[in-house]
């Protein structure tokens, strides 16, 4: 634990030491803060504020910024060698992996906090359904934890950053838009057994709709926890090549 | 303390150590010499905990390397071929990270201590990527023993750095001796002469040869080697010397001539030829069988 706790305290310092970090916080904040305005602007006179707005868009944006905030995190180390120092300090390889995922999901969580935002203004101005919201943010956030640790996954895997991000989008993609799949299958239960594997399938059925439900909760927390098993087998298994 | 045993490593199919046993103890710097693929970074990666060793049994400060893994890794500095870094730290951050990571107790002082240690105290807030080559081994260095492990493996710790830094890093290691066990590497057979105790030579996964410079030469065939330069015509003095009792071969070197003969009486026997022939004698002095030619003869290239 002790470990784990240094080595988060040092990547989350990382992420507000480095230009790439804030680079990506832009961009961010950015498309969610003109996402949000385009959409109240509409909303004057037309419809309500979609509740479930930010999160909805996140869901495709991670897919693409999941990996570019993960993808130095282990494939630096072993590029600069200093992984070969930390796998020769008294400390476990899960306290790595863990440290790492816990500081780029807390900077994601910091990053998601600051769009609450948005939700502040529209409480000023209107009755937006925070139920809803809330239900929306707290599977962004889960959602965001799955993305993050397939990100650290290909970073784990490859000592080049450009690839581990590459990989790691394409996987994203695949399980995001991976229902795709279902619409050409034959039969009709396999169609939805395919569904329920992707991130598309635990979060619009759902959260998107501000419907926090169980089986959700265990599928991200499963992508989570598999994707760092996986993680801590591949840095352990530099011990051996 | 290290203790290695019948040491194997294999990956897959080909060995990369193959049984090999030696030891060292506190207060003495020992050298791992070799030619390139010779197994030196392999066994210290064992010796650090990196890698488990495939069979034999390894022992740092009295812990099994595979068995009490972190209790071993706790006990050791080690400073790989490529000095790690994380370039956007500054240098005292740097240091403070491992001291923490490692357990030390008073990671601060022991930051500030070491630091100052190697001279880099007023440059402690700079960021590493500023760092030159010879500050980033001393930086090495210093991640190295800020947790006072009483093993230090260094990898080549001298590669790369100008002449002036590597005197200083080899005078570091010297001072570093003190109750500590020094393991270094190194492809510089004139700097593990000045700085080893003793000596362990790989060549292809095994030991040829191992121990004091004294006992290594001893084992080398038995010969004396002088050196002569003689103000004169040079084909003349060769000829002079190939005619002297107990020479085995006279060969030029430089000014002068390297003379290898059976014993010491070489040296009347010279003396005794420059007076006879009246000679302008430049210059006689002993050659000690150098590390060098004992790696040579042990290590087929």
């Amino acid at each position: 634990m002790r470990a784990t706790w240094l080595v988060f305290r040092r990547e989350l310092g990382q992420y507000f030491t480095s230009p790439l970090a804030y680079l990506i916080a832009a961009g961010f904040l950015l498309l969610t803060g003109v996402t949000f305005n385009n959409d109240l602007a509409f909303s004057i006179g037309y419809r309500p504020v979609e509740p479930a707005l930010i999160p909805n868009q996140l869901a495709t944006v991670m897919i693409l910024f999941a990996p570019l905030l993960t993808m130095r995190l282990l494939a630096e180390e072993q590029r600069e060698g200093t992984l070969e120092l930390l796998l020769t300090s008294p400390i476990t390889d899960t306290a790595i992996v863990l440290g790492k995922f816990l500081s780029a999901w807390t900077y994601y969580s910091i990053l998601l906090a600051l769009t609450l935002i948005y939700q502040i203004i529209l409480v000023q101005i209107a009755f937006p359904d925070l139920g809803h919201t809330a239900g929306a943010y707290i599977g962004i956030w889960l959602y965001g934890g799955a993305a993050l640790a397939v990100g650290i996954l290909f970073s784990a895997l490859t000592e080049n950053q450009i690839l581990s991000a590459f990989l790691a989008t394409t996987t994203l993609l695949l399980l995001y838009f991976g229902d795709g799949l279902g619409q050409i299958v034959a039969s009709a239960e396999l169609a939805q057994i395919i569904f329920n594997l992707t991130l598309r399938g635990h979060f619009i059925p759902s959260f998107a709709i501000g419907l926090v439900r169980g089986e959700d909760i265990v599928y991200f927390a499963g992508i989570i926890t598999l994707c760092l098993f996986i993680a801590i087998q591949i840095v352990n298994s530099r011990r051996w090549r | 303390m290290i203790e290695v045993k019948n040491l194997v490593k294999r990956y897959g199919g080909f060995i990369a150590v193959n049984h090999i046993s030696f030891d060292a103890h506190p207060g003495e710097i020992v050298g791992l010499l070799g030619p390139n693929g010779a197994g030196k970074t392999t066994t210290m990666r064992i010796l650090t905990g990196y890698m488990p060793p495939t069979s034999g049994e390894v022992k740092v400060a009295g812990f099994d390397v595979l068995n009490d893994s972190m209790a071993a890794r706790q006990r050791v500095g080690y400073l790989p071929e490529r000095v790690p870094l994380y370039p956007d730290m500054s240098v005292e951050a740097y240091v403070l990270y491992w001291a923490r990571l490692r357990r030390t107790p008073n990671a601060r002082q022991r930051t500030q201590q070491v630091l100052e240690q190697f001279n880099l105290l007023d440059r402690r807030k700079k960021l590493v990527r500023s760092l030159s080559k010879g500050l980033r081994q001393r930086l090495g260095l210093a991640q190295a023993i800020v947790h006072d492990p009483p093993v230090l493996i260094l990898d080549e710790p001298t590669i790369g750095i100008d002449p002036k830094q590597v005197v200083e890093v080899r005078e570091v290691i010297r001072n570093l001796k003190t109750q500590r066990t020094i393991l270094f590497s190194s492809h510089i057979l004139s700097e593990v002469e000045q700085l080893c105790d003793r000596v362990v030579i790989l060549d292809k996964g095994r030991v040829v040869g191992a121990g004091t410079r004294e006992i290594l030469s001893q084992q080398l065939q038995a010969e004396v080697k002088f050196y002569v330069a003689v103000n004169a015509d040079v084909d003349h003095v060769h000829q002079l010397l190939l005619e002297l009792p107990g020479v085995i071969n006279v060969s030029s070197e430089g000014p002068g001539f390297v003379i290898t003969a059976a014993d010491e009486t070489i040296r009347q026997h010279i003396m005794s030829a420059i007076t006879i022939n009246q000679l302008d004698l430049l210059e006689l002095r002993p050659i000690d069988t150098r590390l060098e030619d004992i790696f040579m003869q042990r290590v087929e290239s």
